[in-house]
């Protein structure tokens, strides 16, 4: 069933976070998607779920993803503790609103700069001195960074020596470090399925810079101090059994009582000071799938697209 | 809220339920009921539904905003992945 009015899909706030798989078939069944193994068959609530993260021996069909993408679910397949690689729809929106904000706010170097500082703030319980320049406050992050490792070491007692992610390094296999990626893995992807669902771009970071996620790090960032952190040294300090399966557990608890889902969007509105702008337009292409777009014009902005614009001699297609 | 679904139980035990709760369709309760009572009231029809089965389902403050709970051989098992509840249909 192609989802014609979008507002038939669960808000990300009322969303449920994350479910991860392994060793399963994912297939279309009757219409819902559901997950096959030796047991039986346990159909997802695909719409109702932000990300499906499928592990090792899973396989997907292609009717499954189609479904998964239009109910707005991002799909990421990860390996051992790391994503490798995103699926994801067109999200939750088919207006381009929030994305051309974003793409207007990246391209100029003081409203970036402001959104940068915004950033930064909502990590800090105190204000920020606005004479602190772009370097200092990263020194202050960094600092900020490095006592939140610090405190949960002490508080957890698991020891802490640093972040070791690098795939041929041996010390990768410290319980802290794959816990942490277990933990990131699942706010990346909730922070990412958030920001697609709101149509905005995963690539246009304003911290981070250069890669395809930039702006997925950037808005990770703002929460790892509250979830991914605290959860991982909890799960380790509690031993190794069963480790990444009980970091997901705690990440979905902690998820919830930090009310994350609700608090990116809010936070997304925040950082580009949209809140208040006319959705009207935006609410239009929502709940009519086939509203044409308008068309630019350097001088009157746009124009009503689905209109031939040829006059009586011409004919063009492309209206 | 709560809701109980029961299958093949005694109908005393229905009966008994129907004094805490709305019996909307055979076999299917709603009710608000607190915590303890709610409790209270699983065990005892759990102890009482012989060859029968059930499920019991609530508003709490998880993710999914409810939880579910079943007892004896029902058809389809409950599983929960990670926090996350779902339900299996046996091949």
């Amino acid at each position: 069933m192609p989802i014609r009015d979008l507002h038939i899909l669960p808000k990300v706030r009322d969303s449920w976070s994350y479910l991860y798989v392994e060793h399963a078939v994912i297939e279309q069944d009757d219409k819902a998607i559901a997950i096959f193994d030796k047991e039986g068959k346990t159909p997802v609530p695909c719409a109702a779920l932000s990300l499906l993260m499928l592990g090792p021996g899973t396989k997907i069909t292609h009717s499954a993803i189609k479904t998964l993408a239009e109910n707005g679910c991002l799909v990421a397949w990860s390996g051992e503790e790391a994503v490798r690689f995103y699926a994801v729809g067109m999200g939750e929106t088919r207006s381009s609103a929030n994305l051309l904000r974003q793409a207007a706010m990246h391209s100029d170097p003081e409203l970036r700069l402001r959104v940068v500082r915004r950033m930064y703030e909502l990590r800090f319980p105190e204000q920020l001195d606005p004479g602190l320049s772009i370097k200092q406050i990263r020194g202050k992050e960094g600092v900020r960074v490095r006592e939140t490792y610090a405190k949960w070491s002490r508080e957890t007692g698991v020891k802490w020596s640093g972040r070791f992610y690098k795939q041929n390094d041996w010390r990768r296999a410290e319980p802290i470090n794959r816990a942490l990626s277990a933990a990131n893995s699942c706010l990346y992807g909730v922070v990412h399925a958030a920001i697609v669902a709101a149509g905005y771009s995963p690539a246009l970071g304003f911290i981070h810079t250069g890669k395809m996620l930039s702006f997925v790090y950037d808005v990770a960032d703002l929460y790892k101090a509250e979830i991914a952190i605290p959860v991982a040294f909890r799960c380790t300090a509690a031993g190794e059994n069963r480790l990444e399966s009980r970091v997901r557990h705690l990440c979905r608890d902690t998820i919830r009582e930090q009310r994350l889902l609700g608090r990116i969007i809010e936070d997304l509105e925040r950082l580009f000071a949209s809140e208040g702008l006319d959705r009207r337009e935006a609410e239009l292409f929502d709940r009519f799938y086939a509203r044409p777009g308008g068309l630019w014009d350097p001088d009157e902005g746009e124009v009503a697209g689905g209109i031939n614009y040829a006059g009586d001699e011409e004919e063009d297609d492309n209206a | 809220m709560t809701v109980i679904i029961l299958e093949r139980v005694p109908v005393s035990v229905r009966g008994e339920l129907t004094r805490w709760m709305l019996e909307i369709h055979t076999g299917v309760f709603v009710g608000s009921l607190s915590a303890l009572v709610r409790d209270l009231l699983w065990e005892h029809v759990c102890d009482q539904m012989r060859e029968g089965a059930g499920f019991l389902i609530y508003q709490t403050n998880n993710e999914q905003g409810f939880a579910l709970r079943s007892c004896g051989p029902t058809s389809r098992k409950l599983v929960q992945v990670e926090g996350l509840f779902l339900v299996r249909i046996p091949s």
